[in-house]
Formats: C-alpha cells, sequence, structure tokens
C-alpha cells in the first residue's frame, strides 16, 4: 500500500476562500483517487490548510493499477486482409505498433479487434500527472500574477512538497508546479520558527510542524480559539458572543491559533449596540464579550497569530483600534442625530441609485407609491407604511452609514426610535432590508415586510426596465437575492402575511417606474420569480419535489404563493395515496385525447349515450364540489373528489367513442372531458408528476 | 530604547532598502493623493526595466482634513513607499525584516497579511495584496501590481506603503498623532497643526470653485499639448496636478455624483495615455536599465 503527502506553500491567501477551496480539491482529489484503481472506502483522504499553506495526506493507496484487458480496433478487415486472406502490411503495421501478433487478433465484424492484457499505470505516475493539474486548476475567485509575471495563482508559491510513500518507506515523487519543482523540506511559523526542515512522512510532518509552531488542521486551530476564547471571557465573567462567520474567518486567518482579550473605554457602551456589533465584527474582525445576561461589555476578543501576548502588544494594539473606531462612530452618531430623518429627503436626490434609475430620492418615492398601492391591494391602512416608506433611504446620507455601511437600515431605525417615532415606523426602517440570506428572519411587522416587498419590486422592476437583468453567474446588483426575499416574505402566513400575488406586486413596481415598457417586461419579472419560488419551495423544509411544485405552478402560482404551497402540498399528500394513480390516469388520458381542445362548454341535448350523461351529471356535481373546495383551500379533498369520478370515466372510456365522425358530438365529448379535466387543474397539473407504478401495488 | 521618533523611523526604513539594494528617491514635487502617484513608481512599473526605489511621499488628501481636531486623521500624511520590481519572492520576508530593523521583536507582535486590494480609478490601475496589521492595527499597504494606466504588467511590482504616522504612534504608545516626537524635543503637532488647520480651512471652505474648474480644464489640456508634444514627462505632472485640482473639488463639495464619473474619466484617460507614451518612449530607448543589470 502507498500513502502520498503533498504540501504547497504559498503567501497568505484571503481567508474567506479557504473553505470552499478545500472542498473542491477533497471532490478532485477523489477523482485522482479513483483513478489510481482504489475503493473510496478504503482511503484516507486529508485536506488542509493554514493562512498560507494547503496540505493534503492521500492514505491506503494501491501501488498500481490493476492489469486489465482492453480491445483496440484496427483496420476494416477489406484492408487487414488480401484477396487470398493474408495479412496485409497494414495489419502487420497496427500489430507492430500495438506491440500484439496476429494471435491477438480478434473478430470484430467489419474490423480487426486487438484483445490484449494492459498493464496498470503505477500510482507513482499518475499522481505525477495529476496532482499538478489538481492543484494548479483551483478555480480561486481572484488571481494575481508575480515576480515575472508567466503564471497566475491566488498567491505566489514558494515551495512544494510531494512524497510517495510504499509500505512505509518515504520516497520523493517529483513533481513541479507553476514550475516550481517540489522538494522534501517546508519552514515552520512566520516568525515563531521559521526555519526549514525535512519532511518524512505525514506523521512526522504533523510532530514538527507542530514544534514549529503551526497547527495545519483548521478544525483543531478552531476548537483551540473556542477554548481560548470561553478562558478569556472568563476572566470578565463573561462569554464570548455566538458567531459562526468570525469563527470560519479566524480559523483561516492564522497558522497557529491565538486568541487575546482586549478592552474599549467604557463610554463607549452608550453608542447602539448594533454599532459596537458592527464595528467590531465586521470591520475588525473581534468578537464582543457579553456578561450573563447577555448585554454587551467592553471587552472583546481578537484573534492572534501567535501562542499568547506576554507584553501585552496585541491587547494594546487592539484596543487602540477600536477606540479610535469607536471615536470616529461617536462623532457620527452624535451629529448626525443634530438633523431629524426627514431634514434628509432632500439630500437623497444628491445620491445615485443607478445612473439610468435616478438617486435615491426618486426612489424613495416610487418606494411610497408601491407601499401605497400594496396597502389598497389588502386594505391596510397606509399611513405608518407610507411614513416608513419614505424614511427608510434616509440613513443612506448620514456619516455613520458613509463609514459603516453594514448599518444601513438598522442605524436610520435608530434615529427613528431616538426621534420618537411610532414603533411601528421605526421598526419598519430598520427591519426593511430583512431578509439578506435564505436563514434571516423576516421585518418583524406587516408594514416592515411592506416596506421591504416595495423596495425589492422596486429595484427588481427598475433594473429590468433598463435590460439589466441577471445572466448566468452574473448578478452585480444582487436581483436574485432580492427576488428571494420577496418570495420568502410572500410565503409567510403568521400576523405579518402580505396578501398579495406576485403579479400585482410586479404591476405595481412596473407602473412606479414611470416609463415606456414592453409587455415582455412583466413576462421577464414573472418568468424570473418562477425560477426563485420553484428553487426555494425545493429547498424548504416541506421538501417538495420538482414535480409537485411543477404540477401545482402548472396550475397557477402568481397570484398567491401561500396558495400555492397548500396545492403542493396537497399534491405531495395525494402522491403517497393508492387512488393517486386513477388520477393520474384519469388526467393523463383526458390530456391527451383532448389535446388541442379548448372548450369546456357542454351541450346536454347532443349527449347521447347513458354512460355520457351519467359522467356529465356527474362531472356537474363534483365541479361544483371541487370549486367549493378550492374556494376553501381544501386541495385535498378537492383532489379526493375528483379520484371519485374515476370508475365513472373509467366505463366512459369503454363505452364511449370520443372520435367519432360527426364533428358536434366529437367536440361536445372533448368539451365534457375538458370539464371533468379541468376540474383537477385548478389544483395541479398532475400529469407532470412521475410516478414509479410498482409504488402502488396493493 | 528612546522613544521612537518620526525621523527616526524614516532614517531606519531608508537605510534599511538602501542596504537591500534600494535607490532612495525624495519625493515628488507636487501635490499627489499617495506614493503611488510619483512618478517613480506610477511609470517605472511598467515595461521590463528592473526597478527598486524606496522615498518618502507627502500624500495629501484634501477631504480627509479635520482641522488638526482628530487625533487619528490628517489631510496630509507621509508615506514612506517601496517599489520592488520583479518582486522578489522574498518580499513578504524582507518587509519582517524592516519591522525588525525598526526595533520590533516580532515573536512577541502580532503579525497577518489579511487581504485587501487596491484600485485607483484615476490611474486605471489595479493590485492584489494585503494589509498588514500589526497587533491589529493596519500598519502597512502590501500590493503586487497587476495593471496600470490600463496596461497589464510584466513584470510584476511589489509596493510598500508604510503608514508613517501610525506606525510611529504606535511604537511609541501614543493616543494622538500630534503628540509624536519628530525629533527629540520637536513634536508633528508643533510642525503640522497649523497647517492641518489652515488647509482644512482652505478646502472644505475657502478654495475657489470657479477658479478650481478653470484650472482643472486648463490642466487637462496643457496635458494634452504635451502628450502631442511627446513630452510625457511633463504631460504627467499636468495629469497630477489635475488630480489634486478634482481632489480639492471633491472636498470642496463641488463635485455632484454625475460629475464625478466624468472627472475621473478624464483624468483616467491621462493617465492611460502617458503610461502608454512612457512605454513607448523606453522602448525607444531600447529600456536602458535592462542592460545596466547585466554588469
Amino acid at each position: 500500500m502507498s500513502d502520498y503527502f503533498f504540501e504547497l506553500l504559498t503567501e497568505e491567501i484571503p481567508a474567506w476562500m479557504l473553505d470552499s477551496a478545500l472542498s473542491a480539491l477533497r471532490a478532485s482529489l477523489a477523482k485522482v483517487v479513483a483513478q489510481t484503481g482504489a475503493a473510496e472506502s478504503s482511503v484516507t483522504i486529508d485536506v488542509n490548510a493554514t493562512s498560507r499553506r494547503i496540505a493534503f495526506f492521500l492514505g491506503n493507496l494501491p501501488e498500481k493499477q490493476a492489469d486489465h484487458a482492453d480491445t483496440v480496433k484496427g483496420p476494416p478487415k477489406k484492408a487487414a486482409y488480401d484477396a487470398s486472406g493474408n495479412p496485409t502490411q497494414a495489419l502487420h503495421g497496427f500489430l507492430r505498433k500495438n506491440n500484439a501478433t496476429l494471435d491477438d487478433v480478434a473478430d470484430g465484424g467489419d474490423y480487426v479487434l486487438l484483445n490484449r492484457n494492459v498493464a496498470g499505470r503505477a500510482t507513482a505516475d499518475i499522481l505525477q500527472e495529476l496532482i499538478p493539474q489538481t492543484i494548479e486548476s483551483i478555480r480561486w475567485p481572484k488571481m494575481m500574477r508575480w515576480s515575472t509575471g508567466e503564471s497566475s495563482y491566488i498567491r505566489p508559491i514558494h515551495s512544494v512538497v510531494s512524497l510517495l510513500s510504499q509500505d512505509g518507506i518515504g520516497t520523493y515523487l517529483p513533481i513541479a508546479l507553476f514550475g516550481v519543482a517540489s522538494g522534501t523540506t517546508t519552514v515552520g511559523h512566520r516568525t515563531l520558527a521559521p526555519k526549514r526542515f525535512e519532511v518524512k512522512s505525514y506523521g512526522e510532518y504533523l510532530r514538527d510542524l507542530e514544534l514549529a509552531r503551526v497547527i495545519v488542521d483548521p478544525q483543531r486551530r478552531k476548537q483551540a480559539m473556542a477554548a481560548a476564547a470561553l478562558a478569556c471571557a472568563k476572566e470578565v465573567d463573561g462569554a464570548p458572543s455566538d458567531d459562526p462567520s468570525i469563527w470560519s474567518q479566524w480559523q483561516y486567518l492564522t497558522e497557529y491559533p491565538g486568541v487575546v482579550r482586549a478592552e474599549f473605554r467604557r463610554e463607549y457602551l452608550a453608542l447602539p449596540e448594533e454599532v459596537l456589533v458592527t464595528v467590531m465584527r465586521v470591520h475588525q474582525k473581534q468578537l464582543p464579550i457579553r456578561d450573563a445576561h447577555g448585554r454587551l461589555t467592553n471587552s472583546f476578543l481578537a484573534v492572534l497569530d501567535n501562542e499568547g501576548d506576554p507584553e501585552k502588544n496585541a491587547a494594546y494594539g487592539n484596543s487602540f483600534v477600536t477606540n479610535a473606531r469607536f471615536a470616529d462612530a461617536q462623532f457620527f452618531y452624535a451629529t448626525d442625530r443634530r438633523r431629524k430623518l426627514e431634514e434628509r429627503v432632500e439630500q437623497l436626490s444628491h445620491l445615485q441609485f443607478q445612473e439610468k434609475l435616478g438617486d435615491y430620492r426618486a426612489k424613495t418615492e416610487r418606494i411610497v407609491a408601491i407601499a401605497k398601492g400594496i396597502c389598497e391591494t389588502i386594505g391596510l391602512d397606509a399611513a405608518d407604511a407610507l411614513t416608513a416608506a419614505g424614511l427608510c433611504k434616509t440613513d443612506l446620507v448620514t456619516e455613520m452609514v458613509k463609514e459603516f455601511t453594514d448599518l444601513q437600515g438598522r442605524i436610520g431605525g435608530i434615529y427613528a426610535r431616538e426621534e420618537g417615532l411610532a414603533d411601528n415606523v421605526w421598526q419598519a426602517i430598520y427591519d426593511h432590508y430583512m431578509p439578506v440570506s435564505l436563514e434571516d428572519e423576516l421585518p418583524r411587522t406587516i408594514t416592515g415586510a411592506i416596506v421591504s416587498l416595495a423596495d425589492r419590486i422596486d429595484t427588481l422592476a427598475g433594473f429590468f426596465a433598463i435590460g439589466a437583468k441577471p445572466s448566468g453567474s452574473k448578478d452585480p446588483f444582487a436581483l436574485r437575492r432580492a427576488a428571494q426575499g420577496v418570495v420568502q416574505i410572500l410565503l409567510n402566513r403568521d400576523k405579518r402575511e402580505v396578501k398579495i400575488g406576485i403579479d400585482r406586486l410586479i404591476d405595481l413596481g412596473i407602473a412606479a417606474q414611470q416609463r415606456a415598457t414592453t409587455p415582455a417586461l412583466k413576462a421577464d419579472l414573472l418568468a424570473f420569480f418562477a425560477e426563485r419560488v420553484r428553487t426555494i419551495l425545493e429547498a424548504s423544509a416541506w421538501k417538495f419535489a420538482y414535480d409537485e411544485v411543477a404540477a401545482a405552478m402548472e396550475a397557477g402560482w402568481a397570484s398567491s404563493l401561500t396558495d400555492l404551497v397548500d396545492r403542493v402540498q396537497a399534491v405531495k399528500t395525494m402522491r403517497d395515496e393508492p387512488g393517486f394513480l386513477s388520477i393520474l390516469d384519469s388526467a393523463k388520458r383526458i390530456a391527451n385525447i383532448t389535446a388541442g381542445h379548448d372548450a369546456t362548454r357542454v351541450d346536454p341535448s347532443r349527449l347521447e349515450h347513458d354512460t355520457e350523461r351519467r359522467l356529465a351529471e356527474l362531472a356537474d356535481v363534483v365541479t361544483g364540489q371541487i370549486d367549493e373546495l378550492v374556494t376553501e383551500r381544501q386541495y385535498r379533498s378537492a383532489l379526493e373528489s375528483f379520484a371519485a369520478m374515476a370508475p365513472e370515466l373509467e366505463t366512459f372510456f369503454k363505452d364511449v367513442m370520443v372520435m367519432v365522425d360527426d364533428e358536434s358530438v366529437r367536440r361536445n365529448r372533448m368539451s365534457l372531458l375538458r370539464k371533468v379535466g379541468g376540474a383537477v387543474m385548478k389544483i395541479a397539473d398532475v400529469t407532470k408528476i412521475v410516478v414509479d407504478r410498482r409504488d402502488y401495488r396493493p | 530604547m528612546s522613544r521612537m521618533t518620526f525621523q527616526s523611523m524614516i532614517l531606519r526604513l531608508q537605510t534599511f532598502w538602501a542596504e537591500r539594494g534600494c535607490m532612495i528617491e525624495t519625493p515628488v514635487d507636487l501635490e499627489v493623493g499617495a506614493g503611488t502617484m510619483h512618478p517613480a513608481t506610477f511609470l517605472r512599473v511598467l515595461g521590463p526595466e528592473p526597478w527598486n526605489v524606496a522615498y518618502v511621499q507627502p500624500s495629501r488628501r484634501p477631504a480627509d482634513g479635520r482641522y488638526g481636531d482628530n487625533p487619528f486623521r490628517l489631510g496630509k500624511h507621509y508615506q514612506f513607499q517601496v517599489i520592488l520590481k520583479p518582486s522578489p519572492l522574498e518580499v513578504q520576508e524582507l518587509y519582517l525584516d524592516s519591522l525588525r530593523a525598526l526595533g520590533l521583536d516580532l515573536t512577541k507582535h502580532d503579525i497577518r497579511f489579511e487581504e485587501d486590494n487596491w484600485e485607483s480609478p484615476t490611474l486605471g490601475a489595479w493590485g492584489v495584496g494585503w494589509q498588514i496589521l500589526l497587533d491589529g492595527m493596519e500598519i502597512t499597504q502590501f500590493t503586487y501590481f497587476q495593471q496600470a494606466g490600463g496596461i497589464d504588467l510584466t513584470p510584476i511590482s511589489a509596493e510598500i506603503t508604510y503608514g508613517l504616522e501610525r506606525l510611529t504612534m504606535f511604537l511609541a504608545r501614543q493616543n494622538s498623532v500630534y503628540d509624536i516626537d519628530w525629533t527629540t524635543g520637536v513634536r508633528y503637532g508643533n510642525v503640522r497643526t497649523q497647517d492641518e488647520y489652515e488647509f482644512s480651512k482652505y478646502y472644505f471652505e475657502v478654495a475657489d470653485v470657479d477658479l478650481h474648474w478653470k484650472l482643472f480644464d486648463a490642466y487637462e489640456g496643457e496635458a494634452r499639448r504635451c502628450l502631442e508634444a511627446k513630452l510625457v514627462l511633463p504631460a504627467y505632472d499636468w495629469t497630477l496636478k489635475c488630480s489634486h485640482i478634482f481632489n480639492t473639488l471633491d472636498a470642496r463639495g463641488a463635485v455632484s455624483v454625475t460629475e464625478r464619473v466624468g472627472v475621473i474619466k478624464r483624468v483616467r484617460e491621462l493617465a492611460v495615455a502617458c503610461a502608454h507614451q512612457f512605454l513607448a518612449a523606453r522602448e525607444e530607448l531600447g529600456f536602458p536599465l535592462l542592460q545596466k543589470t547585466d554588469v
């Protein structure tokens, strides 16, 4: 058995890139391992990284691929043998080329075939070929050139270690990355143990590197930092704030995991918590410490690429910068509150939203108009929503947001609260950028939800109207996220439910643009939203399947998303019922026979057959029932009612010929079938559901 | 060790980089926002010729002025700029050695290189690199230049920019830039407070907007005339003047959002033209510094 070890030493790689780069690397290495012929389950793949090195270990590889039989297609028989059946020069040449003899030739129809045993490739060969490709082809989000500028990678490459050991005996396996030849040495921590040392095996590497103050396993660094953070926070009877995003950055910011506690001046605790937390987290990558009641303390934690801070230099430095930042924030907080938000509306006309979409004052007016339209549609008193909508962007011209952009919305809400505006108003301003992700919470009030919807639909309608819709992976204005937020809000059905359809919302958004538009604009927006709806429903906790969502959307989705969810839910439940096959078969049969026909008006006088008359009567009753159930959104019961028609429909198809020559009779029968089929189409196009019939066997 | 002074910081950095083969330049004698705009950086990073240089550059950023009131922000600060072309593989180690030369025992401090890329729309330039944090505080900007004047660079230069005031303030454990010693007995505040106040007042309140717009037009015209006369260095001087005039108008609040994009574009067009013409001129001369390295 063979083990392979690889290390790439570079310069500091942006911390946020490493997690996904390592996952991608792990996936490519699994493919390399597969090439060696090893069973995936028996191989160890260990991938690690620090701020400036990537190291991996492949354990338990075979020494070579198994030998295997292979066939090679040769020349056509006509060319391989002459008239008397003797081998030609062409055949001899082919055999020579493949190092084979006439005995190896097999019959391959019109062609000559060669059967031969191929010796498996040595793992060493495969690794030498594939490892450099694998590493060089990692797709980093932003590449650079260095020195003579010939190569392009995430950061300059310093050294490469490549070792293949067989049965415990290590050998150097030479490879080259961007012209840098591999060797057998690496270095320790930049400042604590910068000496070069020899690497003999993965085990010794881990040990020696740790002595040289590098812990290469990111999980271990994270654990060490978490433990240190707890201990530091305990010194002041506090606990580190819970913040996964900080941890994921910290673990790749260092080679040796250290944490230091520092303090800022107590007077800054008078600043809003949002400001303090944003400055520390986003701008300083620091972690606030909270007391037993969850309140912020004037202590915080900072990451350190060092084992300790014996002279308190890092504590001093971190306090120094954080105090300086808070001094700025305190100044902004005091200055900003000297002017009311409503006095800033005028200033918004100097702040551009988008070149063709005007300034933020114009955007504000559009948000207000849309919010008004939403309130009218859902019959809600608009006063608070309009006040909030009119002020929601004013914090963009505050000093605080100019310096700390992440505070947008929230700081406007805080200023509105300080001005004494109603809870419903300031909270709506505060929340109107929510939800920022699928995991994020929704605005806490219906007023906030309305302002958020109005802002988003204005942005979407505006950008689509100027032809700036996203394409492929390019979405510079984050329009997908904007639409996703709309869908999230409209799916909600608690006291904040905004009972409006996307269709109506798009109309309001387009109308607010006050520019000439084409029907294609609305169609584009609908298609864009449809895609988001599908994606979100499939990824949701409901675990809806693709065909369930597609079936229900076929019956309409743009007038109400909660209604759509009810219908998908009904389809999802029903498809597991034994009666579902009869629903599906009926609907499919009707769809096939009536394709291209669209009338549903049945003329009773032209019904000739008893069976069809019975079906017509039943259809009257059942469609009436279904309509009623649909109105009450009792979709499951509605589907069951439809299923009840199946036996009669069966008889109909047996007894009655639909495709008769008499056109009026034929049309009447098709209309009857359409009427029956149409009943279920109000819920979902069940013919889109893909079933495995074996699942329905009694 | 006696308290670090502003000038001993400069002297030590100059000595350090001179000993490592850098030519010690003097500041460009025009108003610029950063050491990057010095022809010794912006023009010399172009083309194949090797270039290792270090210099102090007073950097004027009118909008950053605070009338001498803010202990951290200045309308004019001093950068120590190093260009190493091509970037040596051990450039980060050299940088760490320069901190050691300033008397820092790096085993007792936290040094980190955190991603921070640089882009200058007015120069048509961008680069990839880090902000270097000493104990959590940014003391240096480190950039591998990828493009300047819209031209892809080969070889690549490493630019190291030390913030001299911050570094001195931090090493001397002082809480205001005005308290640091320029030299023993003379504080930074003694030398600089008056001009921080006067220039803040000038840039924010007094500068004649109409005159500055006229100057901008006139300087731009003169830069173009120089370009036509194939006098790229004078053209670049006038380009720098345009850039400073733009910064002044911006601080004065005289540039609207829509104008802004247009004005930046005008400066960039000059910078790009200068870059192309400088490169052509060096080529015509046979890239003299290429030969020199063979000696």
